[in-house]
């Protein structure tokens, strides 16, 4: 029992440590640029693919593919801010519907570069570290884990020990104030998208090998960072990362000790309870609500 | 079931379904084909998501076979030759774009007969094949009921084969006991979860666990594979899990240390399994679906032209993407050309009647109509199938075995599982 809660255990951590990738860069540009960007789960895919053109076609060494992936996506996200988000930062529903819009398009794009199914990617190692004969974390999954427990850190510090940092929070909280104090919004709203769209990217560049590869596998991606973030607050980092935990320990205990498909209902109610309880999430604010 | 919810809402796929079928289309044979003189078969299953790889193997390999027809003179009816063509429509396995297809394809293109994979798909289609009288084909035989006249399954009786493959297990390494299985909450994994259990306890296996089943969205499967394998089966069972998850399972068993026995319906794409895990792992990996340069298949009791060429012939045009379905509706096709030969006429009412005179020619060998008891119609074709096995790498079959002649034995035991899931014809709405 004890080796099963701790597979369980090794099984939630990657689990959180994906999910908070996306759900973190999906806040950030819901943040700084008051944008729910439905095709943060196509980013997702779309760093997957930077993966399977570079490491899996082109035999590129794997970290070097991941680093252009995250440099491709977040240019990727440039674009969308420029082209999408920022031509329509009036329109209320503008940049939500530009986003579904932006996702077809991707998706379109993912289907006629590498075809509908499932892409093979060659494994990136096969390497185990076994704890016990039962307990095992495979080196690939932690490379998946270390990458978000620095990405992550290292966002906190730019963004609370950074002056461009202190200008982007101050962006979020109040555009016009800042604007007023010399920072400039398009620049700051750039930054958020770059990284925002990064970190969707590198997590879908470092689970590439793990997971099944499609054009649709941002789908079921973007469901559970929705769910994240308003578990944790639409417009929190914080409770972003803290309900990130929460909800795979969640759903991989359940999923686990009962099955899969009472891991997504539990998952839902507990999105409904913090709702109920506390309708701007676990560490959101009402302005942001 | 996330997935249906946000996909009840979001219709996102038309435009990149017909990407999709516009760049598949293109690479398709480009025939000219004298307007008045050919016959249009609908092709309607899932062209792209989770489920294409059922779906677009099979369109590739009807390909080769309307050419070798063609080539060949076409099919010969009561007023003359006809070319064949194919019209592919693709449902995204989901049961509205189905029903809009069906419509489409008899309306708009005038087919003269409909495949389908079905499953989920086919309530949605139901209610046109009833308005039109269209012939329809399915490879679940669960979609069956009195009610479905003129929906045949005559090339897969999915999932009641993969009895086969647990008996032949049972008899062949008696020293396993034991066993776990896992599937998708859908029309496909839940009637598959029956027959696994009942094959299970046919053979005396004991199920250390109720089957697990994850939501069709799921992504991550540490946590399932973690649950199978904890109380130490001699068995993991992956049911009629998609390739896409069969994948992924496979390899979260290889990296988990499981070094037991895997059976599964299917294992499409399986050199990728190995190069994900170790030729040493998937060793023995039983499953239900040949590739067709098997030396098995050459034998005098096949129903299938040349099987071993148009293996050939489908990687030379699709490298690496044989699959369980890849011969089946072309399979599908041949017992459809044989009886509207026979009938002298392409509707639908002729072919269906002139199809189920008699013994039908079953790719595996001559088998029965079949399919009162279990599905409320006679309209499966069931008779031997194979058990493969993965021996150094390569897929081979080890035997075939007799679907009726395991019934007669165990399905009673069929009949109570299938109950139990609401999978019996007269519990499914």
């Amino acid at each position: 029992m004890l080796d099963l809660l701790a597979q369980t255990g090794l099984n939630a951590v990657y689990a959180a440590s994906y999910i908070s990738l996306v759900a973190v860069g999906l806040v950030l540009i819901f943040g700084v640029m008051g944008v729910i960007n439905f095709a943060h789960g196509e980013l997702f895919m779309a760093g997957a693919y930077a993966i399977v053109a570079l490491y899996a076609g082109l035999n590129v060494p794997f970290f070097l593919a991941v680093a252009a992936g995250l440099l491709f996506v977040g240019c990727l996200g440039l674009l969308m801010e420029r082209a999408l988000f920022r031509p329509l930062k009036d329109n209320p529903l503008g940049g939500l519907v530009a986003s579904i819009g932006f996702l077809m398009i991707l998706q379109a794009l993912a289907v006629m570069g590498f075809g509908v199914r499932m892409v093979h990617i060659p494994p990136v190692t096969q390497e185990v570290i076994a704890f016990s004969d039962k307990v095992r974390l495979p080196v690939a999954r932690l490379y998946v884990i270390i990458a978000a427990i620095v990405l992550l850190s290292a966002l906190w510090y730019f963004l609370k020990r950074t002056r461009f940092g202190w200008a982007l929070r101050a962006s979020a909280q109040d555009p016009e104030a800042a604007a007023l104090q010399g920072i400039s919004i398009t620049q700051t709203a750039r930054v958020a998208m770059f990284i925002g769209a990064g970190l969707a990217g590198i997590a879908g560049a470092l689970t590439a090998p793990l997971v099944s590869v499609n054009p649709h596998m941002g789908h079921s991606v973007i469901v559970t960072a929705f769910i994240v973030i308003i578990v944790g607050g639409v417009g929190s980092l914080e409770g972003a990362i803290v309900a990130s935990v929460a909800y795979a320990l969640v759903h991989t205990f359940v999923t686990t000790f009962w099955d899969g498909v009472l891991a997504d209902i539990v998952g839902l109610s507990l999105m409904l309870v913090v709702l109920i309880v506390k309708p701007t999430g676990l560490f959101g604010s009402a302005d942001r609500a | 079931m996330i997935s249906k919810i946000v996909k009840s809402g979001l219709t996102r796929r038309t435009f990149l379904k017909s990407t999709a079928v516009t760049a598949m289309s293109a690479g398709l044979p480009g025939a000219s084909l004298a307007a008045g003189n050919t016959i249009k078969i609908g092709f309607l299953a899932p062209l792209t998501g989770a489920v294409a790889a059922w779906g677009k193997p099979g369109l590739d390999g009807c390909q080769i076979w309307a050419a070798r027809v063609n080539a060949a003179g076409g099919i010969k009816l009561g007023d003359g030759s006809y070319n064949v063509e194919f019209v592919s429509y693709d449902n995204e396995y989901d049961p509205a774009k189905a029903r809009t297809g069906a419509t489409k394809l008899i309306r708009e293109d005038g087919v003269s007969f409909i495949m389908m994979l079905g499953g989920d798909t086919w309530p949605g289609v139901q209610p046109v094949a009833e308005k039109t009288g269209m012939l329809f084909s399915t490879l679940l035989p669960s979609d069956l009921s009195p009610d479905t006249n003129m929906l045949i399954a005559p090339a897969e009786v999915h999932p009641i084969y993969n009895v086969t493959g647990v008996e032949w297990l049972a008899e062949t390494k008696p020293e396993l006991k034991t066993a776990v299985m896992c599937a998708q909450d859908d029309a496909l994994g839940l009637p598959s979860v029956a027959t696994y259990l009942a094959a299970f306890e046919a053979a005396g296996i004991e199920m250390l666990d109720e089957p697990l089943l994850f939501d069709p969205a799921t992504t991550d499967f540490a946590p399932v594979v973690t649950r199978l394998i904890s109380k130490n089966p001699d068995i993991v069972c992956l049911d009629t899990c998609y390739s896409d998850y069969v994948h992924p399972i496979a390899e979260q068993l290889f990296q988990q240390g499981f070094k037991g026995q895997i059976i599964s319906c299917t294992a499409d794409f399986y050199d990728q399994m190995i190069a994900k895990t170790s030729e040493d792992f998937m060793e023995g990996f039983v499953f239900q679906f040949p590739d067709f340069d098997d030396p098995a298949l050459n034998g005098d009791n096949i129903n299938f032209t040349d099987p071993n060429g148009f293996y050939e012939e489908f990687n030379r045009r699709h490298p690496g993407q044989w699959g369980a379905v890849s011969w089946e509706y072309a399979s599908i096709m041949d017992l459809w050309k044989a009886a509207a030969e026979k009938a002298g006429s392409a509707s639908p009412d002729a072919v269906a009647a002139a199809m189920k005179e008699g013994k039908g020619k079953h790719a595996f060998g001559d088998a029965d109509w079949w399919g009162t008891e279990l599905f409320g119609i006679d309209n499966a074709l069931v008779g031997d199938w194979p058990v493969v096995a993965i021996e150094k790498g390569k897929a081979r079959i080890k035997d075939f075995r007799s679907i009726p002649a395991w019934y007669a034995k165990h399905g009673d035991l069929l009949v109570k599982h299938m109950k139990a899931y609401d999978q019996m014809w007269d519990q499914r709405s």
